[in-house]
């Protein structure tokens, strides 16, 4: 399960909860497919091969990426993100904000029904949300705490600011003369809302009696978490044999047309290993490649590749206020670590070439990557040592470089668990030794990893790992000053570089929460522009690459076109062509 | 005999509890957080979030605490709730148990109808090249890696023959009880972890047999004007047997074991796939009720192996 976790958590994990979109692969030219033009054929199934097991099946549970697949597949959402550039579309309902910003009114679709028949309402999104103030197992309260009356209705430890003393949740309006329409009414302008808010639309003939005025925390262990019977998405749950399948079949009633074919199923392998044997035998439909198995899969005929760029990076992220090393608190040095590591050379030596180098947070595909130009940090030794030198660090005899007597010295730890990030590890030491630094790659257990960064554990020099982003793309959690962790009050987060600009705070702070309501992409955009100039210059981080996505898929399955925003977001329009 | 299996199974409590004592604190104390571990990355989660999931997961509590709270559920058959599945975690392995007690099951059959045949077979073809190749294959079987065989032996019948499956207990799609298509997909797995215990079989029965053959009471027994059969069954072959019993509690163990490297191997969604899953996803209920499992079906095995030992030697007194 390294495979769940790895998967599940190297990642900007709220951001899955955010993924359906549909766009296609990015960087790749867009002809129309030829089966564009066939007629779909009706019946066979789709077998998804996947490493990990699903979690659960309740939306407001959802912590990890397989049970967020399953759950897109059997619940529709509010909004969808656009294909080309994320920005929300509308799905199950239309959308509109306010003037002030503060108000978001809906309207489900009158086409919506649930697979029982009934009408999706406005009251479904309601049980959804006033599940998520009942349970005590969540991880997306948090999101949902800038809703008008949010924190008198839901119940939680005194910190949450949950009162539990409402029996409604008072911003939220449904129109008396049309059960379809509602709006939503915010304390504060947040941007992210209209995508954090957008799923949890649950059937409340099934869940209403979790929400009741009496019910506790019933909902985190409701037994249709784990088997649920009523459904708005394109399939319907059949069967979930644990640690071997999740089978779905199709939903004839769907309201935007019934799937083609006739089931949708899950099946667990092992590893990656596993998935490419099991496509190369036939045994699965399509599942995620590794770019080191690329090379081998693309001489197997029955199986189609395809390419994108994904929403996420890796990178190393210094910790500017390391003990060990000092000099990283210089952005000299920061910069000089940049020019002093070949990262063209690693991606070609490490990744398969199957990556693109990045000097930013956000990413190519996101509307919020900025059309300014940024530094690329094209490998440059003498640049890299001059840097060093005005920043006071001389050669030494042995080799290294040294200032005040000390000895520069780096340790780059890793998860072991992942032998492309080690790799990286191993190959950026030996790359900074060549400008005098005297490094080491330390690869360590992923759980040990995370608990150090998270509680900002002095130890760490330097971390090679990632974050996968999402359609939303707040970078709050990880670059706002508040989220530097603090051992000595105990706070966590995920600021571990320690790295702080008051100029990169009111920039997230505005594209966040503008007081003048404004939540334009265009004005966001400007906010993030000034966000990644200051980490392009800065470099806190050292960017890294963004990975391809690689998917292998039989060459019979039709209408499959992933994207980085999103992989099923049109699957009841898949075929097999027999 | 009542009262021996009695006092073995009294021997088992303290046996066990300090196998719960050792598991609990390898589990947690090893570095890393689970709440932290299955949150890293979420958008706006909050450190209130977090020491909400501390407490309801009772992990704000002092080590020693959970311990007695975790021990004093388990004897119950509570083992807690998987943090990960938020589900009994005792029910979620006992829904992997059959999987892996049909491949164990199948596995040591295996090794008990090739690997006694080859031995006894080595034995009495002494110095022929039949005895040389059942000797050859007994070094092979045990040097080679169980999960390199496992993906050469996909590569071969499964990749490139397409005659058996790869993946799993059965064919998507198939009838749950489609038994023929389970026992295509139980050939390769249950094969590569019979290979190690196929081989000792075959080495410790050969090397037996010899033995016995050459001992007074078979030559007697020719001497006797028995019948070559009567020999070898009733009077060799039951003493060469001896050692194999003794060596059947190690072999559970592999077996058991060596399930874990299997079912990766061949996504087999056993007890072993899933409590490894969990170890790396710090899913402390789960890794607990499996290790329990698991050395509760250890301790039991070595008791069976001393009962069958007293059957099958009846000079091995109970005591």
């Amino acid at each position: 399960m390294t495979k769940r976790f790895r998967s599940l958590i190297a990642g900007f994990a709220g951001v899955v909860l955010v993924a359906t979109a549909c766009t296609s692969p990015g960087g790749q030219s867009e002809s129309p497919t030829p089966e564009a033009s066939e007629k779909p054929q009706q019946g066979g199934k789709i077998i998804q091969g996947d490493t990990s097991d699903i979690a659960t099946m309740n939306p407001i549970l959802v912590a990890d990426v397989p049970s967020r697949r399953i759950v897109q597949l059997i619940y529709d959402d509010l909004i969808q993100a656009d294909p080309k550039t994320g920005e929300p579309k509308p799905r199950l309902a239309t959308f509109s904000v306010s003037q002030d910003g503060l108000t978001y009114s809906y309207e489900i679709n009158a086409k919506a029904n649930w697979s029982d028949g009934k009408p999706i309402i406005a009251q479904d999104w309601l049980t959804g949300v006033m599940a998520v103030g009942k349970s005590q197992k969540t991880v997306r309260k948090s999101l949902f705490q800038d809703i008008q009356g949010f924190l008198d209705y839901c119940t939680g430890s005194a910190t949450s600011g949950c009162k539990g003393t409402a029996k409604t949740i008072s911003g939220v309006k449904i129109d008396s003369s049309n059960p379809k329409k509602f709006s939503v009414t915010m304390t504060k302008v947040s941007c992210a809302a209209i995508i954090d808010l957008t799923g949890y639309v649950m059937p409340t003939q099934v869940f209403g009696k979790y929400v009741t005025d009496t019910s506790k925390d019933e909902i985190d262990t409701a037994p249709e978490n784990s088997a649920p019977t009523v459904f708005s998405g394109p399939f319907k749950f059949g069967e979930w044999r644990k640690g071997d399948q999740i089978i779905l079949n199709k939903n004839a009633d769907y309201w935007q047309g019934a799937p083609n074919v006739d089931q949708y199923i899950v099946k667990i392998v092992a590893n990656a290993t596993a998935i490419a044997n099991g496509l190369k035998t036939g045994e699965l439909t399509y599942g995620t490649l590794q770019a080191k198995d690329l090379a081998d899969m693309q001489t197997v005929q029955t199986v189609k590749i395809t390419k994108y760029p994904s929403l996420g990076y890796t990178f190393i992220g210094w910790n500017t206020t390391s003990p060990q090393a000092p000099g990283l608190a210089d952005k000299r040095v920061r910069q000089a670590l940049a020019y002093g590591l070949d990262m063209d050379a690693i991606i070609k030596a490490v990744v398969f070439g199957e990556a693109t180098a990045h000097v930013a947070h956000h990413v190519p595909v996101q509307w919020a990557y900025p059309d300014v130009t940024l530094e690329p940090y094209k490998y440059d030794k003498a640049k890299a040592q001059q840097l060093l030198k005005d920043a006071g660090w001389t050669m030494g005899s042995d080799g290294f470089l040294a200032k005040d007597g000390k000895k520069f010295t780096l340790t780059l730890s890793t998860h072991s668990d992942s032998q492309e990030r080690t790799t990286v590890a191993q190959v950026a030491s030996e790359q900074y030794k060549q400008i005098g630094i005297d490094a080491k790659a330390a690869p360590e257990a992923f759980q040990g990893l995370v608990t150090k960064l998270t509680t900002g554990d002095p130890v760490l020099d330097a971390t090679i790992i990632g974050w996968s982003l999402g359609t939303e793309p707040d970078p709050y959690q990880i670059w706002h000053s508040s989220q530097i962790p603090d051992r000595a009050k105990g706070t966590t987060g995920f600021g571990f570089t320690f790295f702080k600009s008051a100029d990169m705070d009111k920039a997230i702070e505005a594209a966040r929460n503008p007081t003048n309501g404004d939540c334009s992409i265009a004005t966001r955009k400007k906010n993030y522009e000034t966000f990644n100039k200051i980490l392009n210059d800065e470099q806190p981080y050292n960017f890294g690459y963004v990975p391809n996505a690689l998917r292998g898929s039989q060459t019979s399955l039709q209408g499959y076109n992933p994207a980085p925003f999103a992989e099923v977001y049109n699957v009841y329009q898949w075929w097999i062509k027999q | 005999m009542r009262d021996f299996i009695i006092r073995r199974l009294v021997y088992a409590i303290p046996t066990l509890i300090g196998i719960s004592i050792i598991t609990f604190a390898i589990a947690r104390l090893a570095p890393g957080d689970p709440i932290r571990l299955f949150t890293f990355g979420i958008r706006d989660f909050t450190q209130a979030d977090y020491e909400r999931l501390l407490h309801v997961y009772g992990l704000d509590k002092p080590m020693p605490l959970q311990y007695i709270d975790w021990i004093t559920n388990a004897v119950r058959g509570n083992f807690g709730e998987s943090l990960i599945y938020h589900r009994e975690s005792f029910a979620m392995l006992m829904e992997r148990v059959p999987n892996t007690l049909v491949l164990a099951g199948a596995a040591l059959l295996l090794q008990l109808l090739i690997g006694v045949p080859l031995g006894v077979l080595a034995a009495f073809k002494r110095g022929t090249w039949v005895d040389g190749a059942i000797r050859i294959f007994g070094v092979v079987g045990h040097a080679v890696p169980a999960f390199w065989f496992g993906l050469i032996l996909i590569i071969v019948f499964a990749v490139q023959l397409r005659w058996l499956p790869s993946i799993g207990v059965l064919t998507v799609g198939h009838d749950q009880m489609d038994i023929l298509d389970r026992l295509k997909h139980l050939i390769l797995p249950s094969f590569v972890l019979a290979l190690t215990g196929i081989a000792n079989y075959s080495r410790i029965l050969r090397t037996e047999t010899l033995d016995v053959l050459a001992q007074d009471f078979v030559r007697t027994a020719h001497a006797k004007g028995l019948r070559e059969r009567t020999v070898v069954f009733t009077h060799a072959l039951r003493n060469a047997l001896i050692p194999v019993v003794t060596a059947l509690g190690g072999i559970l163990a592999g077996l058991v074991g060596g399930a874990l490297v299997i079912e990766q191997v061949f996504s087999w969604p056993g007890v072993g796939q899933f409590t490894f899953q969990a170890a790396i996803a710090k899913d402390y209920p789960i890794v607990q009720a499996g290790v329990m499992f698991t050395s509760t079906l250890l301790v039991i095995s070595y008791l069976l192996r001393d009962l069958t030992y007293a059957i099958v030697d009846p000079r091995i007194k109970v005591g």
